[in-house]
């Protein structure tokens, strides 16, 4: 593997059509949540002009306005005034109502042994977990800074440092490695969009943006931008609004972006719009929270953890651990110390993390909030997938 | 309009007439016709202090002005000219009469002066520019007053002026007319011709005899059509219009044709106009002009005058015509004209005869008609050429082939769709459907989408109450008590409930009156429901209204889903009430009362609210969100946030019976249900679900209250797939409509309100209820189902195929009959075999087997899989090519039939009148036979299953036959028809020559049911 290198990432506001979309789906998903721990629901969305498209699956004892919800998102992200906005648009929904598939598994602090065992994996997926010591929340530098530069970005919006901005935005951070430690910031792209192409000029867009977004999110970073380092702002011409009259959105198009920002593999699954009995959802959280919890037990400098599911089967076929040659023991001797310790089966899963109670715990939405910038290495919210708590306990042994 | 503009201005105005002093008639040129400048000179010369009276006549030209005595008549008439000379300078300039008006901004400080009563008299209601007056000026020229209305002298003088308010009826097409139409057709002109030739060539019977034929195709055409005319007639009779009016002083209800020009018409929602009227005041009034202007949009109508003179009618945003309807809001109206001077009346007398117009099968059926007089006549000046060669006679040749081409014509093509529509209108009406305009019959066999308006078609319209949510807990209400959970509750223990009952009947615009110490609610079933829960709770409503006068009401509209009222109370002196859109209602609030406590509202209780409002919605509930605020007088009451909250109400409207079903046999059918409904998603959802208008696919619902800023492509895109429109605003219903349409469906369109009335009217048929729905919908509407029944519509669609499919039927059995004529009489002279048949021949022909089988085609029942079929693409032909060759096969296999018959008689009697018979007979019999084929396009006679008897069709078979047989036994016939007798053997070849072609025929259709 060359040890020298470049790696960009990139991110997406939460105004980002397709970031919507993975928003919408998951307000459904809490939504249902919040009022029915046992509800079913695949929720997958569309958005193209001033028509959003959402196509639902779901079995449940509440209702659920659907439009009403997708329009408080739209609402949120600040969809207000534009060509496109909460009030005005069309929703579509196409609804269909199962018959539940995963009868009696009971509410979390009942869970039996049996239960767990008895719930199986409706998904054949291969799922990819990852964790590496160039940032405070172990991801990867790249997509922590890209997100980090979105999520400033949307700040500057929402708090009316600048007010101009509109909601849709991405930003893209090359990282520049020498034997595989950062070592400077080879680029920054930020493509913001604004109310009026005609204000402010590009000029004093990029100074507003250097000062506001960039120079606050690298205060207190370790590996900052240089001289040499070459910042673009819009590089392709003031953006007008952006947003869905611009561009159309679909759930589930930003895996790399919800992930590792294509540092590590990930899987080929969304993971937006599902509910958490998706093992190719909450497998991925799993797989996360064990690669994360080896780094930090400080056996592995990066680690990546490999799960495979198949249907039918509660627990995975296989659990697979690379360290790339950063390892302290044997990758081996890591996998089996995993294994031993990390409970894969997918009722495990779901009661280990109480991924059906947390939208009605937390307040405003679990996976809503969770769908924009990044389902890992969060530190806006309390994700038990980010949690070291396995850390001491590898560590010991 | 001819403007004159004379050389020298100083002609302009000359003084006739000035013996009395203060009193001066002036003759101006340019003003004799010229309306305008008569109003220009009425107008703007009382402007001066001295002058007192004005009146110009456009049909003398002259001027009479009183003045002040003192002042000097030539300064008047210096001041009419500087008017006219102004004035046809600006219409030099311009190309109209009307130019000139718009350059008058002054016309509105014309006032007459206090106390003065202008004697400017206007004659006529003709085209004045009311719109550009004030609404003052128009009331006294017209002798009205907005409060009090005409008086009684007035209204005589009115009535004597200008007459009643009736439009001439359009004369209907007199019996004679029909009868003397029978004989103005090309195969008429045939027949004459060929009972000229029968003279000439000394066949005087043979002349008789056609004529004969003429006269009774004539009286059969005559009785048919005159009945369908009457049927047809009989649509028109409108809904006689009532008009509120006020005169002398009082509000009175007076037939439209009572209506006087200066009567102030009263317009609330679902009135008609009744005369052309100048808006004196209007409170969002919106009218439906498009009888007029083709517009379906409601226009909204103000009172100020307008500005520009050169406007169409549909911009005289504050006029109302006649013939309109008042959609929404409400307003006053003084009326300018009336009867045949209205706009409505100016179109009706130019339409002098008012005849149903041709549907497009009737279109269609001319042109097919037309098409093959072209072709039989080529193909019978073959035969004649084909003859000469063979060397026949001119004569003989000249009549063979003229009444070749009178028995191949179709005559009764048209007739026939008529007749066949007429009575399919007469059958619809036993089923309680009645059809209102004529080609709505074949297009309702056609439509592929039908659009549901829910309230009121899917659902009785009648609401009650069963929820609320109030103080963050349920309070059902059930057999007129109110329960928490399982206990009875008092609602006057309860703050919250009672506030919010109280905003309920208080931003509510039902009528409540009593009769008999009984309320009376007048009002929309929302509304109604929501004062009649109140009642039941023991609250004193009318009392509730007197303490708390309204003082200003905002409407729910497209941007603000909700209605706001402001009213008087004792302390702190305003409160502002709102109800509407749960979620829009609570997005403005702050706090809310629980446990009579005013708390402020969390987050966590808005979740648990709109929790509980999906769930309401989601059992079909109408949700209504309710909140309140209460300021001082002196504040602006244009409160938009910081609301109290009060609660939800949930309300039902049951589904009708049997409206499932209708929607599965709909689907059946092989129609597209969509429903249209203002319900919120979760409502739209369970209903929607309940009716089953997915037919097992996912249900597509669209939420959108803004429709009409989605882009039409999108819009068409989306239309394809959407089961149910939720939270539509009435105004997007033609929209939707109108989207279907563009995917290129043939959409019904079903609704009862007033706000349908342009959707109904722009879908392909507009379907109304006739119990629960308004004038409106009715009057608009191509079908309306008197029981408001569903099921009846699925009857309805059902005729209007059958229908469709006897119109084929009897065009398929006419030209393969025909096309039988043709081709024997054709290969028989080709091949040199002499001519079958005679002239008297093909006539009987054309007499007995063409009129009565195929009318009583027309009449065949419906066959049993019609509803199971798949509504026809309406841009299909009535008949297809693959048909043409169909029924040349079956004419080539009755030919084929009677030239074997032919061929035996020729190698049995050679050459002459008993071969002849030969054919003659066979031809017929099978042709008659042929009827029995022609019932059904796939089913047999051999099926085990038998269509539904015909007795029109028995009869006219078994007559026909049996005519058939009288030309073999009756001598007097023979002789006529140059027959011979016939043997037995004879009659057994004949016998089964006429029945082979049925047998062929049966066994060669492709039948899809039982076997062949």
């Amino acid at each position: 593997m060359k040890r020298d290198y470049i790696h960009t990432s990139e991110s997406v506001t939460e105004g980002h059509p397709d970031k919507l979309c993975d928003q919408i789906s998951d307000a459904i998903i809490d939504r249902f949540l919040e009022h029915d721990v046992h509800a079913r629901v695949t929720a997958e969305c569309a958005v193209s002009l001033s028509v959003v498209f959402i196509a639902a699956r779901f079995a449940s004892g509440i209702k659920v306005d659907f439009p009403n919800v997708a329009r408080k998102v739209i609402q949120r992200i600040g969809y207000v005034e534009h060509e496109f906005n909460f009030r005005t648009c069309s929703i579509l929904t196409s609804l269909k109502e199962m018959v539940p598939d995963q009868h009696g598994f009971p509410d979390d602090d009942e869970v039996s042994e049996e239960d767990i065992n008895r719930l199986v994996a409706y998904d054949q997926v291969t799922l990819f977990g990852f964790a590496c010591n160039e940032s405070p929340t172990l991801m990867p530098l790249p997509i922590w800074l890209a997100h980090k530069l979105t999520r400033r970005l949307s700040e500057v919006r929402l708090q009316n440092v600048l007010p101009y901005l509109a909601p849709d935005g991405t930003t893209q951070v090359g990282v520049e490695y020498k034997d595989r430690i950062p070592q400077r910031i080879h680029s920054i792209t930020i493509n913001s969009s604004q109310n009026d192409r005609a204000y402010p000029k590009p000029e004093r867009l990029r100074e507003d943006i250097l000062e506001n977004v960039v120079r606050s999110v690298f205060q207190d970073e370790p590996v900052a931008p240089d001289k040499n380092t070459e910042i673009f702002v819009n590089p392709g011409g003031p953006l007008k609004l952006g947003g869905p009259s611009v561009h159309s959105g679909l759930t589930g198009r930003k895996n790399a972006i919800d992930t590792y920002g294509g540092y590590a593999r990930n899987s080929g699954a969304a993971l937006s719009g599902k509910d958490p009995f998706r093992i190719d959802r909450v497998g991925a959280y799993a797989a996360r929270y064990a690669a994360k919890n080896i780094v930090a037990a400080g056996l592995a400098d990066r680690c990546e953890v490999q799960i495979s599911y198949s249907i039918g089967l509660a627990g995975p076929v296989s659990v697979q651990v690379e360290t790339m040659g950063t390892g302290k023991i044997s990758d081996d001797a890591i996998s089996a110390l995993v294994e031993k310790h990390f409970d894969f089966r997918l009722g495990g899963i779901v009661k280990q993390f109480n991924l059906r109670k947390l939208p009605s715990l937390s307040k405003g939405g679990f996976y809503r909030k969770l769908a924009a910038y990044g389902h890992f290495g969060r530190t806006d919210m309390e994700l038990p997938w980010e949690a070291t708590d396995k850390a001491d306990l590898l560590r010991s042994l | 309009m001819y403007i004159f503009v004379p050389e020298r201005l100083t002609e302009l105005v000359k003084v006739i007439h000035d013996a009395v002093r203060g009193r001066v008639r002036y003759k101006v040129q340019g003003l004799y016709h010229s309306l305008p400048l008569r109003y220009r000179i009425e107008m703007l010369l009382p402007q001066d202090p001295e002058v007192r009276e004005v009146s110009a006549s456009a049909l003398t030209g002259n001027v009479l002005v009183i003045f002040d005595p003192e002042c000097n008549p030539r300064k008047i008439g210096s001041q009419i000219e500087q008017i006219a000379v102004s004035y046809l300078q600006e219409s030099r300039n311009g190309d109209g009469s009307e130019q000139s008006l718009a350059a008058m901004p002054e016309i509105r400080a014309a006032r007459p002066r206090k106390g003065e009563q202008r004697l400017a008299v206007i004659e006529t209601g003709d085209s004045t520019p009311w719109y550009l007056m004030e609404s003052k000026f128009v009331l006294v020229s017209l002798n009205s007053s907005k409060k009090r209305g005409l008086s009684a002298e007035a209204a005589q003088a009115n009535l004597k002026k200008y007459g009643p308010n009736i439009i001439p009826e359009s004369a209907s097409r007199a019996k004679w007319d029909i009868f003397i139409d029978q004989f103005k057709s090309l195969p008429v002109a045939l027949l004459g011709a060929a009972a000229g030739l029968s003279v000439m060539t000394g066949g005087l019977s043979d002349a008789l005899v056609i004529l004969a034929v003429v006269g009774i195709n004539a009286v059969i055409g005559f009785v048919t059509e005159n009945d369908a005319e009457k049927t047809i007639k009989s649509l028109k009779t409108l809904i006689r219009p009532y008009a509120h009016v006020r005169r002398e002083g009082t509000l009175r209800e007076i037939p439209a044709d009572q209506v006087l020009v200066g009567d102030i018409l009263v317009l609330k929602p679902g009135a008609y106009v009744t005369a052309d009227a100048r808006l004196i005041e209007s409170n969002r009034l919106t009218v439906d002009e498009s009888v007029l202007t083709g517009e379906s949009m409601p226009v909204t109508k103000i009172s100020t005058p307008l500005k520009e003179a050169k406007i169409p009618l549909g911009d005289r945003v504050n006029m109302v015509y006649s013939g309109t309807l008042v959609t929404g809001g409400q307003g006053l109206a003084i009326v300018v004209a009336s009867g045949r001077s209205s706009e409505m009346g100016k179109i009706q007398s130019l339409l002098a005869e008012a005849e149903a117009p041709e549907t497009p099968i009737e279109r269609q059926l001319t042109t097919i008609g037309n098409q093959l007089v072209w072709i039989s006549s080529a193909i019978c000046g073959v035969v004649f050429f084909i003859g000469l060669l063979r060397g026949n006679g001119v004569i003989q040749m000249l009549k063979t082939a003229i009444s070749l081409a009178v028995a191949a014509v179709p005559e009764g093509l048209p007739a026939v769709a008529t007749t066949t529509l007429a009575l399919g209108i007469k059958n619809m009406r036993r089923h309680k459907v009645l059809i209102r305009n004529l080609h709505a019959i074949c297009t309702l066999g056609s439509v592929q989408t039908i659009c549901f308006d829910k309230t009121g078609t899917v659902t009785y319209n009648k609401m009650s109450v069963l929820m609320f949510y109030s103080g963050m807990r349920r309070i059902d209400v059930r057999n007129e008590g109110f329960f928490s959970g399982e206990t009875l509750f008092n609602p006057f223990d309860s703050d919250e409930l009672l506030k919010l009952m109280h905003v309920c009947v208080l931003c509510n615009e039902t009528q409540i009156d009593t009769k008999q110490r009984q309320y009376v609610l007048s009002g929309s079933a929302t509304e109604n429901a929501l004062v009649q829960v109140a009642i039941t709770a023991g609250v004193d409503v009318q009392a509730l209204r007197e303490q708390n006068p309204l003082l200003h009401t905002d409407y729910r509209s497209d941007n603000r889903q909700f209605m706001r009222t402001v009213h008087v109370t004792g302390n702190p002196g305003r409160l502002v009430a709102l109800k509407g859109s749960p979620v829009d209602v609570l997005a403005r609030c702050t706090f809310q009362i629980k446990n009579g406590q005013k708390t402020l509202l969390t987050d966590e209780e808005k979740d648990l609210i709109e929790a509980e409002n999906d769930s309401m919605a989601g059992d079909a509930l109408r949700v209504l969100g309710v909140a309140y605020a209460t300021a001082s007088g002196d504040e602006s009451l244009d409160v938009d946030e910081g609301l109290t909250w009060l609660g939800l109400v949930g309300m039902a409207d049951p589904i009708r019976e049997g409206v499932k079903e209708s929607v599965a046999m709909l689907h059946r059918a092989g129609l597209e249900t969509v429903m249209i409904t203002g319900d919120q998603g979760p409502t739209a959802y369970a209903v929607g679900r309940e009716l089953g208008l997915n037919n097992g696919n996912p249900l597509e619902i669209l939420d959108s209250t803004h429709l009409s800023v989605t882009d039409p492509a999108v819009m068409k895109a989306l239309s394809k797939q959407v089961h149910v429109f939720s939270r539509v605003s009435p105004s997007h219903k033609l929209q939707i409509v109108q989207s279907l349409q563009s995917t290129g469906r043939v959409v019904a369109m079903t609704g009862d309100g007033i706000n349908d009335g342009p959707a109904l009217k722009a879908a392909d048929v507009g379907i109304a209820m006739g119990q629960g729905g308004t004038d409106v919908a009715r009057e608009v509407a191509d079908v309306v189902l008197e029981e408001d029944d569903l099921e009846t519509l699925i009857i309805a669609i059902s005729d209007g195929r059958t229908i469709y499919n006897n119109i084929r039927k009897t065009l398929h059995y006419l030209l393969a009959t025909n096309f039988s004529e043709i081709q024997v009489m054709f290969v028989a002279g080709a091949l040199g075999l002499g001519y079958p048949l005679n002239t008297m021949q093909l006539l009987w022909i054309n007499l007995v087997s063409d009129i009565f089988p195929g009318l009583a085609l027309a009449l065949e029942p419906a066959e049993p899989d019609v509803i199971d079929q798949p509504p026809r693409d309406p841009m299909e032909p009535i008949v297809k090519t693959e048909d043409f060759k169909r029924i040349t096969f079956e004419a080539a296999t009755m030919t084929a039939a009677s030239l074997t018959a032919y061929g035996y008689g020729l190698m049995k009697y050679g050459m002459g009148p008993a071969a002849g018979t030969m054919a003659f007979h066979s031809l017929t019999t099978s042709q008659i036979l042929h009827a029995l084929s022609c019932r059904s396009e796939k089913r047999t006679i051999f099926d085990s299953e038998k269509s539904a008897p015909n007795k029109y069709l028995t009869a006219a078979v078994v007559g026909s036959l049996g005519m058939q047989l009288a030309t073999l036994l009756v001598p007097g016939l023979r002789t006529l028809l140059g027959t011979t007798r016939v043997a037995l053997t004879d009659a057994l070849v004949i016998g089964a020559t006429s029945v082979l072609p049925l047998l062929v025929t049966e066994a060669t259709k492709t039948g899809v049911v039982g076997p062949k």
